[in-house]
């Protein structure tokens, strides 16, 4: 396991950070809004498991606009 | 005074005509009720006079406004709005898009929706906003610059009859500020405010007066008579000469031109010898005349 | 100019209480920080996740800090040109579909300053996701691979900022014609796919308004052809205006369509 500590993860950290707080805006707005496309719990799954791509799908087709 | 004419408006669309060479006026501080069933073009005309639609022939016009639609104040049956505004930042915008400068925008926006009863949720996002909510900031931004006419479709039909009776009673109060052009399907709405009926059927304008004057041409005067029995009944009528209608143990006598009167029709009966239960004078209700104005349109 | 005011405080509004204003920086910032981090440590993170043979030499191959720039902008130009088109393309036609227009559309409400407050706010929500893009990229950049000219920088950055100003232009006017699916399916397609086809046979067109990208990049480094570039620089502007022109014509004369 030597290796894994030979990744730079101070480098790393900004991209999983950054990534992070995309995640937790787009859950703050899920939690806030009050209607989607598509039941909410799925929403949370997609934005939870789908990484950058999940929230960036979230809040293009997740939020119903009005 | 006459504040808008409309002469001979019609739409196509395609080769189907929705509004069909309709004219009628409308005086200042006035209520007019445009009345008809569900595609009779009630919409598609407010939408000609909101400029939202063009017409394809004829003309609106109002004295001396360039652009009517600063003068207009709209409400669509099923308002939308942006759900992440509140109620006033909504209304101020509305207001400043129509002209009005930022500080008189704020406070006619402020007064405005007091009046129609937001005044507690001045500050929440439409998007919260229940049905009767949403009609009363329809109402409000439609009234915040303070149109000359105020067109409105189908103000209360979307509502639940608790709704419906509270905005009811706010147009009714608005009726006595400014004029008022609505359109509905629903008769004891036109009953309680209205100054003129506009009824229209498959995009014609059928009929058009105070609700008196069509009450006159169509409320067929009769006199209902109840006998004891249906033999009775049957009896009166084959030995009258009057046009007499026999439905059970009810008679009903046509009034043509004020007669027979109410005294002649009780001599008549006093001197005879069949047994009356009731007598008395009926008049049709604005359904009946609706359903016979417009609603003969489904059997064409 | 009051009425732009107005729609201009909607629009950002707007963008700020849907988070717009946080969360297209934050991609575009992603974007931007993964290409010089992931390539400078890719021998590193190879090994770590395993999967290299014992002795196994691979040769990386060594990176300027343009090259960096540059795929940082590959970036940009694919994942992130959609995602600002699928926030933006909706922005009118949205809503005319929902009703939320008609009750705008009724006032005495000019169409010029509808549409350009619509682009205005779209141009400056790409520009402010971009800038913050390269300049997390250009940080990584600068630390791993050593300095970027800063007027060199400065100037590939303008004229990158343009093809955005263009691509979003664009995209708001195709919202002004068509409804959503339409507008996004051919914004997409003449952006996305106008750029694959210059990156084949764009060595042999001169002049064309996705050369943009490229000749910004080209501002970089030390052996550019200016003769083309500017005018493709007066192209873009021109194709701008024609834009923005279509798109006020299109806002007005689409006005009845909202739902009512």
């Amino acid at each position: 396991m030597g290796e894994l500590q030979a990744v730079p993860w101070a480098l790393i950290a900004p991209l999983l950070f950054i990534q992070l707080i995309l995640m937790v805006v787009a859950l703050i707005d899920l939690s806030r809004i009050h209607a989607t496309n598509g039941p909410k719990w799925l929403w949370v799954i997609i934005i939870i498991f789908g990484n950058l791509l999940g929230s960036i799908v979230y809040f293009i087709i997740g939020r119903k606009q009005s | 005074m006459t504040l808008i004419t409309v002469s001979d408006l019609t739409k196509t669309f395609g080769n189907q005509t929705v509004v069909d060479n309709i004219s009628f006026s409308i005086e200042p501080n006035t209520s007019t009720a445009l009345i008809g069933p569900n595609g009779a073009g009630k919409t598609t005309t407010l939408s000609m006079l909101t400029g939202l639609l063009s017409q394809t022939s004829g003309s609106i016009k109002m004295e001396g406004v360039k652009d009517m639609r600063s003068v207009i104040g709209f409400l669509p049956q099923y308002p939308k709005f942006f759900s992440w505004l509140s109620a006033l930042e909504y209304t101020e915008m509305v207001a400043k898009l129509s002209g009005i400068e930022v500080k008189q925008a704020k406070l006619q926006s402020q007064k405005i929706l007091e009046y129609v009863g937001l005044g507690a949720a001045l500050h929440k996002k439409t998007g919260t906003f229940s049905g009767g909510m949403k009609q009363r900031l329809g109402i409000a931004q439609a009234l915040v610059h303070k149109p000359k006419l105020l067109l409105l479709d189908e103000p209360v039909s979307a509502l639940d009859p608790v709704g419906r009776r509270e905005i009811m009673n706010l147009l009714k109060e608005i009726q006595n500020e400014t004029t008022i052009l609505y359109s509905t399907h629903i008769l004891n709405d036109a009953e309680e405010m209205t100054d003129q009926l506009l009824f229209l059927r498959g995009g014609k304008l059928v009929e058009k007066g105070s609700l008196k004057e069509v009450r006159a041409r169509f409320e067929e005067p009769r006199f209902k008579i109840k006998f004891s029995s249906s033999q009775q009944a049957l009896q009166f009528a084959s030995q009258s000469e009057l046009h007499c209608h026999v439905e059970g143990e009810k008679v009903f006598v046509e009034i043509v031109h004020e007669q027979p009167t109410m005294q002649q029709m009780l001599n008549r009966l006093a001197n005879s010898q069949f047994s009356i239960e009731s007598i008395e004078k009926v008049t049709a209700s604005l359904e009946e005349i609706f359903m016979k104005v417009v609603g003969s349109y489904e059997s064409v | 100019m009051s009425q732009f005011k107005v729609l201009v405080g909607k629009e950002l509004r707007e963008s700020w209480r849907s988070f717009k204003l946080l969360w297209l920086p934050l991609v575009f910032i992603l974007l931007g920080v993964s290409d010089p981090i992931l390539n400078y440590y890719m021998m590193d993170i190879l090994k770590a996740v395993g999967g290299i043979p014992e002795g196994f030499q691979m040769v990386m191959p060594e990176f300027s800090a343009a090259d960096i720039i540059a795929a940082s902008t590959g970036q940009f130009q694919s994942i992130g040109l959609i995602v600002l088109i699928a926030t933006f393309v909706g922005t009118i036609s949205r809503e005319r579909q929902n009703g939320t227009a008609t009750l705008l559309y009724v006032r005495p409400i000019s169409h010029s300053a509808l549409f350009l407050s619509k682009w205005f706010v779209a141009t400056l929500v790409a520009m402010i996701s971009v800038i913050a893009g390269y300049a997390a990229s250009l940080y990584y950049t600068v630390i791993l691979y050593g300095p970027v000219e800063w007027n060199r920088f400065i100037a590939m950055l303008a004229t990158y900022l343009l093809w955005i100003c263009l691509v979003m232009a664009l995209t708001v006017a195709m919202s002004a014609s068509f409804k959503t699916v339409v507008a996004a399916t051919l914004t997409i397609f003449l952006v996305i796919g106008g750029t694959i086809f210059e990156s084949l046979v764009g060595s042999f067109i001169s002049v064309s308004p996705w050369k943009l990208p490229s000749s910004s990049l080209a501002l970089l480094s030390d052996f550019y052809d200016g003769t083309d570039f500017i005018i493709n620089l007066c192209l873009s502007f021109g194709l701008l205006i024609i834009f923005i022109l279509i798109g006020i014509m299109m806002c007005k004369s689409n006005a009845s369509t909202t739902k009512i």
